[in-house]
């Protein structure tokens, strides 16, 4: 058993179209168009097609033509004297009106003399739906592939600024590295100021580093105890015996974990840290002293 | 049978013209098709097709006979390409027709060869194996182009 798909490759519905079968394989095409619809649909689209390019052939006939054929024509008619040429012309005329109706609405549908190339407007008309259509789907894959495209340059600009802030704070870092290292490299700028524990905690120790001319201070911790919950070192300077404050460590600072840039201090011939609630105080509380060291 | 003419005489004069080449043979074989069309209605079957293309078929038909009946077929079919060519050629800026830009936008769609293959086939009354003869090429090309361009033509219906 063939299937439609082979009836339809075989090329014979080419030449059922182009009338180059004889009767029996014309029979034969018609059979399998009637039992196959896809072979019906593709026979039809191949006789439309050819339709449309006989309609594009078409001429009009010369001046005087009309009167002349018709009026042969209808002399033959009613010489071969058909049962329905008895009757007058007009009404039998609609015979094949009628049957165009019936099997061709869209023929029908427009009026009698602009028939012909309402024909052809017809078949424009599915030209240009299938033209549309096209360019539809041909939008529609520009529209995907744009998209895609647009996807992906969102990821790339994602990628791209997550790049950007790991530079940013390597920067960073390597910035603060730098000066630190400065900073201990440079004995002659930089004093430094050994912080030892009090008697209360003897394992307590921290350094700071000062600098008499810039008036800058760092402090860099290597051991300290831990902090009561709501508490926060504060560092002092002792300027003639009197405190003044440095500022107040970071987490990271008491940890140890980092070297911290405290306030600038314009003179100190002491340093000393000492407990304080978080944020600071503006004096501080003395029993609480953790370290202290003189320049 | 007037408002038939009217309808479809335009199509079957352009038909019957290409095949015959001649006016007043045209005339004739359009004459001879109206009449039997008239006789041959109550045949028409709604579902073998539309009816254009089954009065089309019919004018094509006895055009072909015509050209088949005469004598000096070979020569004449030559003869006949060579002027439906230069015919069009000159048609198209002499006069300008609406209908006319049908065809052209048509035969834009077909290529040169796909369009020799199909006039030959569909107005010269050649079988595929007669054109193949009279183009010098081999059979299964003949085949292929007529297939290809009839889908071409076919894509414009859908």
């Amino acid at each position: 058993m063939e299937n439609y798909q082979e009836i339809i490759e075989s090329g014979r519905l080419e030449q059922y179209a182009l009338g180059e079968l004889d009767p029996a394989a014309q029979a034969e095409v018609e059979a399998l168009a009637r039992r196959y619809p896809e072979v019906r649909q593709e026979l039809d689209d191949l006789l439309a097609g050819l339709g449309v390019y006989a309609q594009a052939h078409a001429l009009t006939p010369p001046a005087g033509m009309r009167e002349r054929v018709l009026g042969r024509v209808l002399a033959d008619i009613k010489q071969t004297g058909a049962p329905v040429a008895a009757a007058p012309v007009a009404p039998t005329a609609e015979v094949p009106t009628m049957r165009v109706s019936a099997s061709n609405p869209h023929v029908a549908s427009t009026a009698a003399p602009v028939a012909a190339p309402a024909v052809r407007r017809n078949g424009w008309a599915i030209a240009a739906s299938v033209a549309l259509l096209l360019s539809l789907l041909g939008n529609a894959i520009l529209y995907t592939n744009w998209q895609k495209t647009s996807n992906e340059l969102t990821v790339a600009l994602n990628e791209q600024t997550r790049f950007a802030n790991a530079t940013q704070v390597m920067e960073r870092r390597l910035g603060s590295t730098q000066e630190q290292l400065h900073i201990l490299r440079s004995p002659n700028e930089y004093k430094m100021v050994a912080l030892a524990g009090t008697p209360a905690h003897p394992t307590a120790q921290a350094r700071v580093l000062y600098n008499k001319v810039s008036h800058r201070v760092y402090l860099d911790v290597a051991q300290l105890p831990p902090l009561p919950a709501g508490k926060q070192y504060q560092l002092w300077a002792l300027d003639q015996g009197k405190p003044v404050d440095a500022g107040v460590l970071t987490a990271a600072t008491t940890a140890g974990e980092d070297m911290q840039q405290m306030k600038d201090i314009a003179s100190a011939q002491a340093f000393a840290m000492t407990v304080e609630p978080t944020g600071g105080s503006a004096g501080p509380t003395l029993n609480t002293m953790t370290v202290i060291g003189n320049i | 049978m007037t408002e038939f003419y009217d309808r479809y005489s335009a199509a079957l004069y352009g038909v019957i013209n290409r095949i015959v080449k001649a006016e007043d043979e045209t005339e004739d074989v359009l004459q001879e098709a109206l009449v039997k069309i008239w006789h041959a209605i109550e045949s028409y079957d709604a579902s073998k097709g539309r009816l254009f293309t089954w009065v089309v078929n019919i004018s094509r038909n006895l055009a072909i006979d015509k050209i088949r009946s005469r004598q000096h077929r070979v020569s004449s079919r030559t003869q006949g390409l060579d002027d439906s060519l230069t015919a069009q050629r000159q048609a198209a800026p002499d006069t300008f027709r609406p209908e006319h830009l049908g065809l052209q936008e048509i035969t834009k769609q077909l290529v040169p060869e796909q369009r020799q293959v199909i006039d030959l086939l569909y107005f010269g009354g050649f079988t595929q194996s007669e054109a193949a003869e009279e183009l010098n090429l081999p059979l299964g090309t003949v085949k292929t182009r007529a297939r290809t361009a009839l889908k071409v033509l076919a894509k414009l219906m859908r």
